[in-house]
């Protein structure tokens, strides 16, 4: 009991950590360890028990990827983070939320922790208290496999490469281009990083050595052909000053696994034979068979989020569209701005919002679900108050006039008939609407939302097959978007008659 | 007749006025009409006629003046103004039926939805509204489905339908072609026959004459001249009546 209360007053504290109530995070840590010292002889007790929530990349195998079969994540990262906690006595709930996006989490509380391949900088450190580095890593530069023009840095000059964002390759790219004269062109994933190169759009990629041994290992298509920069140690990281605990727990356990063998057992099953961890070998139709369950999942949530949001949607239009024609002057402006603000800004603005921005104002940790679902309610609500306003005004004012002129309300009038008709107007609208905002959900993917696109995103990740994983996902969203529109159209005649 | 001397006001409006931004179409209209009288107004376009039915059911909010309908001063805030439609009938010149009703359906909503009747009240008195304005095969048809003289009389049929004390008619002809004009005029003929007070905006000379107890001539906002339709078409005394009744007669 002790525990669970001091973790939900250290989980609360933390949540508000960052917006600023530093004094509460204080008390709450101070609480923690408190409550803990009853049974301080033990060895783990600060983090005995607890759950911790762990941030992590979508796609930088062979450090963390979805298994293709099962939809798991696993990966050196994974393995490691799991074998510790196991060790150290505390469980992980692990967030796959893609690079940038991990690391806004720790820092706006949305998760303790994260690890993600994430190289130790002094950069980083101003932001992050680092572990003990637990791999060794360094940059190698890749061309494609047919590439016999390019042999070495000096090969690039007046050429494009391409380096991961915000990653170790990019500043090392960045170095070389002064010398060798090239142009670096910064990418968010290891998948299309080695689409361009295949593509001829870059000569060569810069990654980190695991990432890219791993990928050509697995048919990316790709071969090395300068030595390994050395450099670059990986650390897990939590939030400055925030999680102390957390991060003695790791080290302990890293230095435990170190000890015991079983930290070289994680890194030879993903490196020491990466062949044979090829996950999906085989024809298209394998590939099929082998991603059905992920993109199952994926496929679930994209319609059930974009069901959610649409009915919300509907509601906000309505009462928007109504708000639109009404007499009062200052009705009328609300609704303008509501649909000004909403259809004038991109929805991954509001996604990045609603779920890291909101959380660091109010203190509360974000639901992807919920902020997902508000991002996508509140833009299809401002693009159908302009429908339902247009299909209310496209009604002839002589209906509404001689349902008054028989004695009838406001209200009854609208309802009996003007609104039936409205909607009979608007309907071909409101079916477009909502394919669009099935097509806009795969946007919430940037948030780590796992939706169709996103899964398909984390197998192509791993096995590089990308242009059939996308293939695949778009015929699916064609063959769901053509039978959901069919059926709306077949509601539409029998309620529209 | 004797209707306009025996009958209580029905309708009594005192210096009625309505604006439209600027332009000022009703300039002070005095009008009196008795329970069972049947009037006319006549008079050029933009003369206001229309306006003045409207403001009678408060389609319109008048600028100024008065309007007092069978007990009910409609200036009055506490009036409720759907309970004073419910004893006035309208007639619009483009129908207005609704589209995505069948006709029973347009005829019995009103009953229905204020209570008036229950459904089978409502369905039978359709019935027997369709049967008199000569259309009880059209019941289950849809609005676009009818020409537009059976639209108007099912339009007519539905007015009824709320037992109005007072019908409203909105140039209830000028949108029908010359051939179903008869048949719509020989509803409002046989209504004016049952003692009903009826108000007609119409361009029809022949029928306001043949049909109506007195003739109101309206010009420029406001009334003109006003008399039995001996009086006002046989010896129109203003020069303007005169001057409107030589193009249209």
């Amino acid at each position: 009991m002790h525990h669970r209360n001091a973790h939900h007053r250290l989980r609360i504290a933390l949540a508000g950590g960052l917006a600023g109530f530093l004094l509460l995070a204080t008390a709450g840590a101070a609480t923690a360890a408190e409550l803990s010292e009853p049974d301080a002889g033990a060895a783990h007790s600060a983090v005995e028990g607890e759950t911790y929530v762990i941030a992590t990349d979508t796609t930088f195998a062979p450090f963390e990827f979805r298994d293709t079969s099962s939809g798991d994540l696993k990966g050196i990262d994974i393995d490691i983070l799991k074998a510790i906690a196991d060790q150290q006595g505390f469980e992980v709930e692990i967030q796959s939320l893609g690079f940038q996006a991990a690391l806004s989490a720790v820092t706006s509380g949305q998760a303790d922790g994260v690890i993600a391949g994430m190289s130790i900088t002094d950069e980083r450190k101003e932001t992050f208290d680092f572990s003990e580095p637990y791999f060794d890593s360094g940059v190698q530069m890749a061309v494609a496999a047919d590439d016999d023009t390019t042999k070495g840095y000096e090969d690039l000059a007046g050429k494009t490469v391409v380096a991961k964002s915000g990653a170790e390759g990019l500043a090392e790219a960045q170095k070389l281009a002064e010398k060798y004269d090239f142009t670096v062109k910064p990418l968010d994933q290891s998948a299309t990083m080695v689409e361009s190169v295949k593509n001829g759009s870059a000569v060569a990629l810069f990654d980190d050595y695991p990432v890219l041994a791993y990928g050509i290992a697995q048919g990316s298509g790709l071969k090395a052909v300068t030595d390994k920069i050395p450099g670059g140690q990986y650390g897990f990281a939590v939030n400055k000053g925030d999680n102390g605990e957390l991060l003695a727990a790791f080290n302990d356990g890293l230095a435990k696994l170190k000890a015991t063998g079983e930290y070289d057992e994680i890194l030879d099953t993903y490196l020491a034979d990466p062949a044979s961890q090829a996950s999906s070998g085989g024809s298209f139709f394998d590939l099929i068979a082998d991603s059905a369950p992920a993109l199952g999942k994926g496929l679930w949530n994209t319609v059930s989020i974009t069901v959610v949001a649409f009915v919300i949607a509907l509601v906000l239009g309505v009462v928007f569209g109504f708000m639109k024609i009404a007499r009062s002057r200052v009705v009328r402006g609300i609704a303008s701005v509501y649909v000004a603000i909403f259809r004038g800004t991109p929805v991954l603005v509001w996604a990045f919002l609603f779920y890291f921005g909101l959380p660091q104002l109010t203190g509360a940790p974000g639901n992807i679900f919920w902020a997902g679902t508000a991002t996508l309610a509140l833009n299809a609500g401002a693009y159908l108050t302009e429908v339902i306003r247009g299909g209310l005004r496209a009604v002839d004012p002589g209906q509404m006039e001689a349902a008054r002129s028989l004695g009838l309300g406001w209200g009854k009038s609208m309802q009996r008939v003007v609104v039936p008709q409205a909607v009979k107007i608007s309907t071909p609208a409101i079916i477009n609407q909502f394919v669009i905002t099935l097509k806009d959900s795969s946007l919430l993917l940037t948030i780590g939302f796992a939706e169709l696109l996103y899964q398909a995103q984390q197998i192509y990740s791993a096995n590089y097959r990308t242009t059939e994983m996308l293939i695949i996902v778009g015929l699916m969203y064609f063959v769901v978007i053509t039978l959901l529109t069919w059926v709306a159209n077949i509601v539409d005649r029998k309620v529209n008659k | 007749m004797s209707a306009e001397t025996t009958g209580e006001p029905i309708i009594e409006v005192k210096d009625l006025r309505k604006s439209f931004g600027s332009n000022e179409v009703l300039k002070g209209i005095d009008l009196t009409v008795r329970a069972g009288e049947v009037v006319s107004l006549i008079g050029p376009s933009g003369s206001g006629k229309s306006t003045i039915l409207r403001c009678l059911n408060q389609l319109e909010t008048p600028s100024g003046g008065s309007i007092v309908i069978d007990g009910f001063d409609l200036t009055d805030q506490k009036v409720d103004i759907n309970e004073v439609r419910r004893h006035i009938g309208m007639v619009f010149q483009h129908f207005n039926l609704f589209p995505n009703m069948t006709v029973r359906e347009n005829i019995t909503l009103a009953p229905i939805e204020t209570g008036k009747k229950s459904k089978a009240e409502a369905n039978a008195q359709a019935e027997a509204l369709l049967e008199r304005v000569g259309l009880s095969d059209k019941a289950d048809a849809r609005p676009a489905q009818l020409s537009g003289g059976q639209k108007q009389r099912v339009a007519i049929a539905r007015a009824l339908a709320m037992e109005p004390k007072i019908m409203l008619f909105d140039e209830a002809t000028s949108a029908l072609d010359p051939e179903m004009v008869g048949e719509v005029l020989a509803v409002i003929r046989e209504l004016a026959g049952t003692g009903m007070t009826l108000v007609l905006v119409t361009h029809e000379m022949g029928f306001a004459r043949e049909v109506c107890d007195r003739v109101v001539f309206l010009s420029d906002g406001v009334v003109c001249e006003q008399g039995t339709p001996d009086e006002l078409f046989g010896s129109p005394k203003q020069e303007r009546t005169q001057e409107f009744l030589s193009k249209v007669l």
